[in-house]
């Protein structure tokens, strides 16, 4: 400062340019790692099944209501009718009660059956009207053949419907019924990540769906008694 | 709600003052009784000077006053200029459902801690002289400072009439507010980055008296840089306490927005302050001074640096990547604490640190601090309850912020031009 | 065409000339080549043993009471809301050796660049004064002075702060301050700045053994209106040496210089960025 000795006031820049280099280096490592959310959600998708489109079966010759619940037409004359794929992987293992006796006769609209879950319920709505034949009473005893086979052994009821062809007519079939099944999958998930999750749920590593991550199965086993109260009105009530 | 058309602005107002809420809570209770100790208090500071309520020291003449409410207030007010950059500029949709809660956080902010700065000054009745242009010192920061802070007021003021005048429904003030937006938002980002700094560059004159750990001549940078994180963070613990206390008046698409925006921020404080422990480290190697480390100072320093900077960093982090709320509030309220004690130490710790004494604030002096942001809270939650801060605008704005166009035909002006053509 | 041409002619013409013959025009007007110079005090701390007379002098000129205590060895005085200027003794290896301390006046002032409203003003003569009527209490030029100076009233609801004048209002009439006359051993000596350090070089170079070479002031924080010559080092009388010989005010000016770069730049950039994002949206939008 009095110029008695020796000063250098670009002393460090050596030290700083090289601090600067590493620094920049660095800054690509943890920009990297801060782009995408969850790796953990990634993980928890490739460990268990993955609820898409394609796993959703649809069988032909089945009418499908926009409730979820099916109809089938038998030879005899007979409707077999039951809930749909889609609502037994969402679910997982269920229970039914109040289920109609034989002889009873039951009109489109009017309750099927209830699903139980933990204390949980939804209420499903029949497809048709017309006579029970019979009842599976299969299903009271060994629920879990729902889970395996929604549509042949999981059927509820067998109907001897009394306007088959003018209450069928809005239903969807086939090729119709995969691309219903697709949309509702994601409307589901939009169900979830926009409202449900956000809300209720109690796994943290649930909320960020946003960028188009998949469901896991028997998601509806987590979520609480509210969550099951707005699925009911947004998917099984017309 | 909102003023229906036919009452007047005046009887509207009238009974919007009408508490809404329970009023006996614990909260109110506890904020009354500072509130009224408070208000002693600085009786007994104007009437018989301020060492009455301060403790007098030649050596520390800035008190908690300035160095606490005003120097560590004004980082926490910073959420309103990065989320208006990232609405406004960016076009980041995502951020609008909170950017109005930011504003009239700063907003209130800034009003109140000028107004703490005001019972600091010895002669606050002689304020207006540098205002007013009786003598303009315009080579102190202190000038640029409390200018900019003037002039943020009114910047953040007109961002939040559009609110204001939705609650009460005056459409044409509400178009001509909304209008200026982007001007106003512009005007105050550039005014933020120079007063956030500006707070930091009143001590660059105290180089003898701040120990060299915490000074440098980037101090300036560092305050601009820990601001936006320090903002950030506020708003993510205002957020998620709003969660609870302001049910009833968040909008559903705000509540379900909740979860994705508090990540985005989470990700965003990350970053900077990440940018910031390496603009730390480069000015300390600048420095070259190593020996600094000593006498318990060092291991303070590393404290304030380690444990609440680059922790809750890494666990903001952590909270991002794993989808965890809870880990991201607690990051927040790590970094909120960092932020104090990185503006203390310099204003106040740190400050004449070679006199090995500490010394602490007067019981008065904590009291009417508290006070202060415990009045800025109050004033938060009366507009809350009442303006559309969370809620939904009304029915005659669009989503995007802007009119919708029918809005065009009630135009008096045109009408009048109409009739006379006719 | 023709036009253009004749109006750049002219304009180079006219500024041409300005420049070659506008120095003549304008020397006549120029007053700067009149500056006024610096006063300043010179404290030959050698001869001064500690009497006090500059310290009662001053408490009689400003109306306070006469101080009570006196410099000893054992206390570090310190100027204080009723005292402007104190001496303090100290023990050192050539005995108990006396400094004065009080306000440095500065030439380039750290407490007149904090100063939000000018009320600490550096005059023209030399004095930085505090002027009463500008001052709003917000202790800015305490934070600022590297030498602590500034005293304020805590205990007074119409404060003020404390500090040397130099007498100002004595100096203006070409009179000295209080404690230069009052001073019985004439240990200072009040003249211009520029007379005083070469006063003060003269006394080094006749009488080399009795003081330190170097004059205390000279260049510390740019130069101060006060001069101290001592026998020993100025670190070992308890003058701060730390403070190297840049004015304070500069540290003040990258920051300063910058503001209305960023008033000019950040709306423009800001402006840029939002187009930019309303092009991507609209992309979007179309596609």
């Amino acid at each position: 400062m009095e110029g008695f000795s020796i000063v250098d006031i670009y002393e460090t820049k050596g030290a700083e340019y090289l601090f600067v280099i590493g620094y920049l280096l660095i800054l690509i490592i943890f920009w990297r790692l801060m782009r995408n959310p969850g790796k953990t959600l990634r993980q928890i998708k490739d460990a268990v099944s993955i609820l898409s489109a394609k796993i959703l079966k649809i069988p032909q010759g089945i009418y499908f209501n926009k409730n979820h619940t099916w109809a089938h037409l038998g030879e005899s004359g007979a409707a077999r009718v039951g809930v749909d794929d889609f609502l037994q992987h969402i679910i997982g293992d269920l229970q039914f009660s109040g289920l109609k006796e034989v002889g009873d006769s039951i009109k489109q609209g009017e309750i099927l059956a209830e699903i139980q879950q933990n204390g949980k319920h939804l209420k499903v709505y029949s497809p048709i009207s017309g006579q029970v034949l019979e009842t599976n009473t299969l299903l009271t005893d060994n629920p879990e053949v729902i889970n395996e086979d929604p549509y042949q052994k999981g059927w509820l009821y067998q109907i001897k419907p009394s306007h088959w062809r003018k209450e069928t007519g809005s239903f969807l079939l086939g090729e119709e019924a995969s691309v219903w099944s697709e949309k509702e999958l994601t409307r589901f998930k939009d169900f979830l990540s926009m409202g449900a999750m956000q809300k209720y749920s109690a796994d943290p590593a649930m909320v960020t769906l946003q960028d188009g991550g998949e469901i896991r199965d028997h998601v509806m086993s987590e979520l609480p008694e509210e969550v099951w109260m707005e699925f009911q009105q947004e998917f099984l009530n017309e | 709600m909102y003023r229906d058309a036919n009452t007047s602005l005046f009887k509207f107002w009238l009974g919007e003052l009408k508490p809404k809420g329970k009023i006996l809570t614990p909260f109110n209770v506890i904020a009354a009784l500072t509130i009224l100790a408070a208000v002693v208090i600085l009786f007994f500071r104007f009437s018989k000077g301020l060492g009455t309520v301060v403790h007098p020291d030649q050596d520390r003449p800035w008190g908690l006053w300035i160095n606490f409410n005003v120097i560590t207030g004004v980082a926490f007010a910073g959420g309103a200029y990065v989320l208006t950059f990232m609405v406004y500029i960016l076009g980041l949709e995502k951020y609008r459902t909170i950017v109005r809660a930011a504003v009239l956080y700063s907003l209130l902010a800034y009003m109140f801690y000028a107004f703490a700065l005001l019972l600091d000054l010895g002669r606050p009745w002689k304020v207006i002289n540098p205002i007013i242009g009786n003598s303009f010192g315009i080579s102190s920061v202190l000038f640029l400072v409390a200018w900019h802070f003037i002039l943020y007021m009114g910047s953040l003021l007109i961002e939040f009439l559009p609110t204001a005048t939705e609650w009460a429904t005056l459409k044409r003030y509400r178009r001509f507010f909304g209008g200026m937006t982007l001007a106003v938002v512009i005007f105050g980002i550039a005014l933020s980055t120079l007063h956030q700094s500006g707070v930091g560059a009143l001590f660059l004159m105290a180089e003898p008296k701040i120990h060299p750990l915490w000074y440098s001549e980037f101090i300036p940078i560092l305050f601009f840089i820990s601001s936006i994180f320090a903002g950030l963070s506020l708003v993510i613990i205002l957020e998620s306490i709003g969660r609870g206390v302001f049910k009833k008046e968040q909008s559903s698409s705000h509540r379900k927005a909740h979860g994705s925006v508090m990540m985005s921020l989470a990700r965003v404080c990350a970053i900077s302050m990440f940018v910031y422990l390496f603009m730390c480290m480069l000015v300390f190697i600048h420095g070259k001074d190593y020996t600094s480390f000593g006498e318990g100072w060092g291991a303070w320093y590393l404290v304030e640096i380690l444990g609440f900077v680059l922790l809750p960093c890494m666990l903001f982090l952590y909270g991002y990547k794993q989808a965890n709320l809870t880990v991201i509030r607690i990051a927040a309220i790590m970094s909120v604490v960092g932020i104090i004690l990185n503006r203390m130490n310099i204003s106040t710790i740190a400050y004449n640190w070679f006199d090995h004494s500490l010394h602490w604030p007067s019981w008065m002096e904590l009291v009417v601090s508290v006070a202060v942001i415990f009045v800025q809270l109050l004033v938060f939650r009366w507009i809350v309850r009442r303006m559309p801060v969370y809620r939904e605008s009304p029915a005659w704005v669009s989503s995007d912020g802007k009119l919708k166009k029918s809005l065009h035909t009630t135009n008096k002006w045109r009408n009048k031009k109409w009739k006379a053509s006719a | 065409m023709g036009n253009n041409r004749r109006n750049f002619l002219k304009t180079i013409g006219v500024v041409g000339g300005s420049l070659t013959f506008g120095k003549s025009f304008a020397a006549g007007t120029k007053k700067s080549e009149n500056k006024k110079e610096f006063y300043a005090i010179l404290y030959d701390s050698t001869r001064c043993f500690g009497c006090q007379s500059c310290e009662v002098a001053c408490a009689v000129a400003y109306n306070f009471p006469a101080p009570e205590d006196y410099p000893d060895p054992a206390v570090v005085r310190k100027t204080n809301t009723s005292q402007r200027v104190v001496v303090n003794a100290i023990e050192t290896e050539n005995g108990e050796q006396y400094m004065r301390s009080s306000c440095n006046h500065c030439s380039s002032p750290a407490c007149a660049s904090a100063c939000l409203t000018k009320a600490m003003h550096k005059t023209e003569e030399g004095p930085v004064i505090w002027r009463e009527d500008k001052c709003m209490g917000c202790r800015s030029c305490m934070i600022a002075c590297p030498y602590n100076v500034p005293k304020f009233e805590y205990d007074s609801p119409n404060p003020k702060i404390q500090k040397c004048r130099m007498c100002y209002e004595k100096l203006v009439e070409g009179s000295t301050p209080e404690c230069v006359s009052a001073c019985p051993a004439e240990a200072m000596i009040f003249g211009k700045r520029r007379d005083l350090i070469d006063l003060a070089r003269e006394r080094i170079y006749s009488d080399p053994d009795s003081y330190h070479h170097e004059i205390y002031g000279e260049h510390e924080v740019g130069g101060t209106g006060l001069l101290y010559l001592t026998a020993l080092p100025p670190g070992d009388l308890g003058l701060r040496t730390d403070l190297g010989t840049v004015p304070f005010p500069e540290h003040n000016k990258t920051f300063l210089y910058s503001v209305p770069a960023v008033l000019v730049l950040w709306p423009a950039f800001l402006l840029g960025l939002r187009n930019a994002s309303d092009e991507v949206k609209n992309n979007l939008k179309k596609s």
